[in-house]
């Protein structure tokens, strides 16, 4: 079974490293920190401020918006170009192969997540501010967020085009990431709204969790500048973020069982 | 033949597959309970139009489509089976593969996905490079390979697990005569190898040529199933004659009664029925001078069977619609 999963997932790591985009995506991602030195210049002695913050939005957003992309696109080209069916017609389970195809995409967005955590500390070793472990906890917390974007994109994508896949999973990370200040807004809401948005923000992974800095943790404000989160509350985040990409990943696997490719 | 050389190794039995449009929800059966049987070491063809539903059965038995009514073994293993695809080979009809590999990388995967050790996989693909002729291409990727090596391609990496059915869908489709005449060997060494064959093909000559059995399909139905010599009548349908005219005179004796009439130069092609008198027909060729070239008797091939049938399917189904 592992042998199995591992050979899809080396392919599909092959694959998504013959994509020109992911290319472009790093050399943006590289645009970003050299935009951050040159905001950090102009700032008023905000330049540690200004280089940590665009860094990690950068590896969050980044890394987010090609866990997207990689996730609506490598398993719908499968069917699409129908190479799936000399794969699926060899001994392998479909949850195999789905689970395949996300080892090999987590690859992909981890080595692209390095990278780009690489480059931001570059960045911050040039501007003499060298890398805090409260920037390394942000980065193993943006890496996560990456993670559970791309079983997102994955899930859509078992079932639906591109198009939607991008539309659903791009929704569900935006309202993931502002969950709190939607439950903040709806407090005065009437009771309906009340009970509407929670029951849709249950369904929607708490992705605010993986990006902490500026919130109230625990009754005190964390931040990367300073006080941050704990290795536990890590730990925490990580398991919310395993849970729900095991949970995905096992809809979509059920979803792609019952499919027709024909 | 041995008691072992007639079990059953794929058996279809009612098989059904409806699909509904999106929107519509309109019914479309593309399998109408379709049953047959493959014998143990047999080359077992399969035969229909476009849209008979010859690829939907295929599918259906890799697991590939799950049928709505039915049921179908291979290997004694209920569809769909993991054990039974892990002795099955299979080539897709118009097979698409990961282009960005080459042909060693192809057939690497295969083999792993078939649980397959790195040596065995390195040994097998060697061999398999080899025999479907792609040596050359070793270091080339899928992209530039033209549409007759994708499907020497494809036949490799149905045969990486030595498998005991080998199921091939339009395997010699877009190929050249060669091409053509390359996989039809193939699949008769399989045979001489013990394997069965399972393959589909809308060209004729092909299954008439090397099928132990076929299976004629047409709107999701069987339409005949036997050996061809069992589907072809033997009777002589006709006679094809061919003679050369010494004098113009003698060409309205000759062409009386005749179905066909083509003349080049001084050959005269004949074409009567099967109950002409051929005795009499040459002994007025003789009579005239002319010289008889050839005289060839004209049994019904599966093409006639086949036509005559997708013709017969085709009537039979607009009267139901008719009905409805």
């Amino acid at each position: 079974m592992l042998r199995r999963i591992w050979a899809i997932a080396l392919n599909t790591f092959r694959e998504a490293a013959r994509i020109r985009v992911l290319y472009g995506i790093i050399v943006l991602v590289a645009g970003a920190n050299l935009l951050a030195i040159v905001l950090g210049q102009m700032s008023i002695h905000e330049e540690q401020r200004v280089a940590r913050d665009i860094g990690l939005a950068g590896i969050s957003l980044f890394g987010s918006l090609t866990a997207i992309f990689l996730g609506v696109f490598l398993l719908y080209t499968e069917v699409q170009r129908r190479t799936i069916h000399a794969i699926v017609s060899k001994p392998i389970e479909r949850w195999e192969f789905v689970v395949g195809k996300y080892l090999g995409m987590a690859i992909v967005l981890t080595i692209l997540v390095g990278l780009f955590a690489f480059a931001m500390a570059g960045m911050l070793t040039w501007q003499g501010v060298g890398v805090s472990s409260a920037v390394v906890k942000a980065v193993v917390l943006a890496w996560f967020e990456v993670l559970t974007v791309a079983s997102i994109a994955i899930f859509f994508s078992s079932f639906s085009t591109p198009f939607l896949s991008g539309i659903f999973a791009l929704a569900m990370w935006g309202l993931g990431r502002v969950t709190p200040d939607i439950q903040a807004a709806i407090e005065n809401g009437s009771p309906w709204i009340k009970t509407t948005a929670r029951v849709a923000l249950e369904v929607v992974p708490d992705i605010h969790l993986f990006s902490p800095s500026g919130r109230i943790v625990e009754g005190a404000t964390v931040t990367v500048h300073g006080d941050f989160v704990t290795w536990g509350y890590v730990g925490l985040a990580s398991l919310h973020a395993l849970g729900w990409i095991v949970g995905l990943l096992a809809i979509a696997c059920l979803l792609f069982q019952r499919r027709d490719f024909a | 033949m041995s008691a072992a050389s007639t079990d059953t190794v794929i058996d279809v039995r009612e098989l059904r597959k409806t699909y509904r449009t999106p929107f519509r929800r309109k019914k479309v059966e593309a399998l109408r309970g379709i049953s047959f049987a493959v014998q143990r070491g047999h080359i077992f063809g399969f035969v229909g139009p476009n849209g008979a539903g010859k690829t939907t059965t295929i599918r259906t038995l890799m697991g590939l489509i799950r049928p709505t009514g039915g049921s179908a073994t291979i290997l004694g293993h209920t569809i769909p089976s993991r054990a039974a695809r892990a002795k099955v080979g299979f080539l897709p009809e118009s097979p698409y593969f990961y282009d960005y590999l080459t042909i060693g990388e192809l057939l690497d995967l295969a083999g792993r996905l078939f649980g397959l050790d790195a040596s065995t996989r390195k040994k097998r693909a060697d061999a398999l490079i080899e025999r479907v002729g792609l040596g050359r291409a070793r270091t080339q990727s899928l992209k530039k390979f033209s549409k007759g090596m994708l499907q020497r391609a494809g036949l490799a990496q149905a045969l990486m697990n030595d498998p005991e059915v080998v199921v091939l869908d339009e395997p010699t489709s877009g190929l050249d005569p060669i091409g053509r005449k390359e996989v039809r060997d193939l699949i008769l060494e399989l045979r001489e190898q013990g394997k069965t064959v399972l393959f589909s093909s809308h060209i004729l000559t092909d299954i008439e040529a090397i099928a132990d059995r076929v299976a004629i399909v047409a709107r999701g139905s069987l339409q005949s199933i036997g050996t061809p010599a069992e589907l072809v009548k033997r009777t002589v349908l006709g006679f094809d004659l061919k003679v050369r005219i010494a004098a113009e005179a003698a060409i309205d004796h000759l062409t009386a009664g005749a179905s066909r009439v083509r003349r080049v130069a001084d050959e005269l092609a004949v074409t009567l029925g099967g109950d002409a008198d051929i005795d009499a027909w040459l002994e007025r060729a003789h009579a005239a001078g002319a010289k008889v070239i050839a005289v060839e008797p004209r049994h019904e091939t599966l093409e006639d069977l086949f036509m005559r049938q997708i013709a017969g399917a085709d009537s039979a189904s607009a009267a139901t619609e008719g009905r409805v």
